[in-house]
């Protein structure tokens, strides 16, 4: 990535080697260096072993357990242990969910016919209540359409029967008792084959709803499709619209914010998820999309949204579209153009030499006009005095500082002595120094302190402008009261 | 201090890192919802009326982010809703611009940040989860990033590593990611609810800080990830977006949908150093100048753009 050095060799040389040995040994600061913790472990283990939590995408369980605070190993530690179908793989999940899904409706339907006394499968989500709830009302018919039919056909004749033998006792009762054992059976039989026609026709109203719903959500397609073809013709009949009304005002009007509580109205990008990863619905990027502002915290809290946001949301939900949008080809005339060349060379940054640049020349514009007294952010006009005291002290420092901004001045030489250095400073500045480097002592808990990181800091913390030594010795009496202005 | 009036709603503001006068602006029409977008390159006058536009640029849809180039003083990038990553050169007319368009982001793309190191790449942050890493001169591009289980609202360079930055989504992580690694370094459970934006400190390469729709803005150390620094209260909705200041160590600048601009100091007890309650809505654009110390600029829903010095009221005139 060396490309486009352009001017400053130097600087970025030894910005380089300074970066290959900070790297080095910072490296492992923007990296995760704690060892596996097994409880966390263990609570992943239990969490992903969830059966409710194995239906969901593996990114969201990615993102549940990284939210607990789990770090990337400890997370690929429990899916590692977890016996899971699916252990990484993100693009196949949504459809292995669907299939799954479907693998466990036609269990539950296939399950229905073989007993009499039927049970609803235990294998059924919590998502597919309704099925289950259908399913078993079904069920239940079956068997007491069975149970009727039995009833009806073997307990009625046994009864006759034995009305019968009752009347006629002695002659018949041989025969009819043969003949009651036949028909039991066959009113058996037939009973169960009744209860079996029952469920079956239950299994496939059930299947025959599926296919409905399936068959919905392509009407809804079809109609998201239709909803778009019409965006489009309302787009180019306003575009008509456009050019004949040119003049007419279409400043969106924007009211201050009232005090009611829109809740409910803004939709958030959350809300468009399932469609984009669920369904193939072409999800067209020009027509609207639900918000800019991200979904409000769970208590509620939402800010109070301009009237004209809400007026443009309701129009948008009614699949209206804003009259004031026109067509615009913002495609690059000349893909192949070549880049400019810079005019200016790059500058260096405030923070690479510890020093911001101070330009506060008498005659610059408002914008260069630094209040010193930046801590006290009232708005009371110190400027006219701050000015005043800019100017005694501004002369020789500028054009050091203008030279500096073209120049572009080495690396100062590296301090060996942070204490020394600590010395050479004044007395004020120097315990809010000593409070920096203290604080800065602190953080490096690890043992990052490198002897250049330290030096990086402590001439950072020096910010008031007294990182370079030779201009410390030069214009003390300035720094001085630069440092007292900007001691805060 | 010098207000700028733009037809669409403002998104985001930045200061150019080559010119001291300059900035660049990023609209939307009808918030952001659906419409135009427009980017302004405004340039800042000694005399009234002290901000004047020097060009603009339409574009088909919203601009959600802009972002000078570091190695070009006269191109900017710029961060669209309708998944686009445009490059404009503001040396050419209108009519010629821009002069790329890079088409891969899934959606829309929210933020764009230009290395400031390397100086020849960019990052690009979008609602489809990823983060993209591009280079000017590449037709595609050169990483892509897919780890985050949600919108990402922000990608920040590390100020001093080239090769670190961090990223700020809506799944309430904070990532650091290294680009010369596969996948992320940390994953910085930062809040309980979404992270909106996150910057580095510039004087302290491991401390970042993150702002989310709780409201707070944390302040993080990487070498000690597992609590916060600090933990900065005080705007009354979520907070748009965090900058840490260019040229004071704790010094970080925060613009809110409670519509105030606010200033902390990080290192003290009482961390509010500063409150600008000049905008009349949500407030979601802010920067730092790095040229000019405490020159600031914000932007927000009320089609405003105010630059002002840091203690001075920005709806003085």
């Amino acid at each position: 990535m060396a490309t486009h050095q352009q001017t400053h060799e130097n600087p970025s040389i030894s910005e380089a080697t300074n970066e290959v040995s900070e790297t080095a040994k910072l490296e492992s600061v923007f990296k995760n260096s704690e060892p596996i913790r097994e409880d966390q472990v263990e609570n992943a283990i239990k969490f992903l072993s969830h059966p409710r939590v194995r239906g969901s995408p593996v990114i969201h369980r990615r993102s549940f357990l990284e939210r607990k605070g789990l770090t990337k190993e400890e997370i690929d530690e429990a899916f590692r242990r977890v016996p899971d179908p699916s252990p990484s793989e993100q693009t196949a999940v949504t459809s292995q969910d669907g299939q799954q899904a479907v693998q466990g409706q036609i269990q539950a339907v296939q399950h229905a016919p073989a007993p009499v006394v039927m049970i609803p499968p235990p294998s059924l989500r919590s998502r597919f209540r309704w099925y289950h709830a259908v399913l078993a009302v079904g069920v239940l018919a079956a068997s007491g359409a069975g149970t009727a039919v039995f009833v009806k056909r073997s307990l009625i004749p046994r009864l006759k029967s034995w009305v019968r033998k009752i009347m006629s006792e002695e002659e018949n009762d041989p025969l009819e008792k043969a003949d009651a054992k036949p028909s039991l059976a066959e009113e058996a039989v037939a009973a169960a084959k009744a209860a079996s026609a029952a469920a079956s026709d239950v299994a496939r109203v059930s299947q025959e709803m599926m296919k409905t719903k399936s068959e919905e959500r392509k009407n809804f397609e079809e109609l998201m499709q239709l909803l778009g073809v019409q965006v489009q013709e309302m787009k180019s009949l306003s575009n008509n619209i456009r050019y004949l009304e040119r003049n007419s005002n279409n400043l969106p009007k924007v009211y201050s914010a009232n005090q009611e509580v829109y809740s409910g109205l803004v939709k958030t990008p959350a809300e468009r998820r399932p469609y984009a990863n669920g369904s193939n619905v072409d999800y067209d990027t020009r027509s609207a999309r639900s918000t800019s502002p991200p979904a409000p915290p769970a208590d509620s809290s939402q800010p109070p949204h301009p009237k004209s946001y809400m007026d443009i949301m309701s129009m948008i939900q009614r699949g209206e579209k804003p009259s004031n949008i026109r067509e615009i080809n913002d495609m690059p005339p000349n893909p192949n153009q070549q880049l400019p060349n810079p005019r200016i060379a790059p500058k260096a940054k405030p923070w690479d030499y510890g020093q911001p640049p101070q330009d506060e020349s008498s005659k610059g514009p408002w914008w260069q006009q630094k209040n010193p007294r930046s801590a006290d952010f009232g708005y009371e006009t110190t400027t006219a005095r701050s000015i005043g005291i800019r100017n005694e002290t501004s002369t020789t420092e500028p054009a050091a500082i203008q030279k500096q901004r073209s120049w572009v001045p080495p690396q100062p030489p590296p301090v060996v002595m942070p204490e020394a250095a600590e010395a050479i400073r004044r007395p004020k500045p120097q315990a809010k120094i000593d409070q920096e480097v203290v604080a800065a002592a602190s953080d490096d808990q690890s043992g990052v302190s490198d002897e250049l990181q330290k030096v990086t800091k402590f001439s950072e913390s020096g910010g008031d402008g007294s990182g370079r030594l030779e201009i410390t010795e030069i214009q003390e009496e300035t720094e001085h009261q630069h440092i007292g202005q900007e001691g805060n | 201090m010098p207000v700028f009036k733009a037809p669409f709603n403002g998104y985001s503001v930045k200061f150019s890192p080559f010119y001291e006068s300059r900035l660049a602006v990023a609209t939307a029409q009808n918030f952001g919802i659906l419409g135009n977008g427009k980017i302004h390159v405004l340039e800042l006058s000694p005399g009234p009326p002290g901000v004047t536009e020097s060009v603009s640029f339409d574009t088909a849809d919203a601009v959600y982010d802009v972002s000078w180039s570091e190695s070009h003083d006269s191109v900017l990038v710029a961060a669209l809703g309708d998944g686009s990553v445009k490059i404009y050169d503001t040396s050419l007319p209108p009519p010629s611009n821009p002069i790329r368009s890079f088409q891969e982001h899934a959606r829309e793309v929210h933020s764009v940040d230009y290395n400031p190191t390397r100086r020849d790449s960019f990052l690009t942050a979008s609602w489809d989860d990823t983060v993209k890493l591009w280079a000017m001169d590449r037709p595609a591009s050169i990483r892509t990033f897919k780890e985050h289980a949600y919108c990402v609202y922000q990608a920040v360079w590390n100020p001093k590593h080239g090769d670190v930055f961090a990223s700020a989504s809506g799944d309430c992580t904070l990532r650091i990611w290294d680009v010369r690694e596969p996948g992320s370094t940390m994953i910085i459970p930062g809040h309980d609810f979404e992270i909106l934006s996150c910057d580095w400190n510039k004087y302290d390469d491991c401390v970042l800080a993150t702002s989310s729709v709780d409201k707070t803005i944390k302040v993080w150390d990487v070498r000690s990830y597992r609590a916060p620094l600090a933990v900065l209260n005080g705007h009354g909705y979520a907070v748009r977006k965090v900058k840490f200041s260019p040229h004071r160590r704790s010094l970080i600048a925060s613009c809110s949908y409670d519509m105030s601009v606010c200033l902390w100091d990080y290192m003290v007890e009482d961390a509010l150093v500063g409150r600008y309650d000049h905008h009349t809505e949500f407030a979601v654009g802010i920067d730092m100048s790095v040229l000019v110390e405490g020159l600031m600029a914000s932007t927000g829903w009320d089609e405003l753009v105010y630059v002002w010095q840091q203690g001075m009221d920005p709806r003085a005139s």
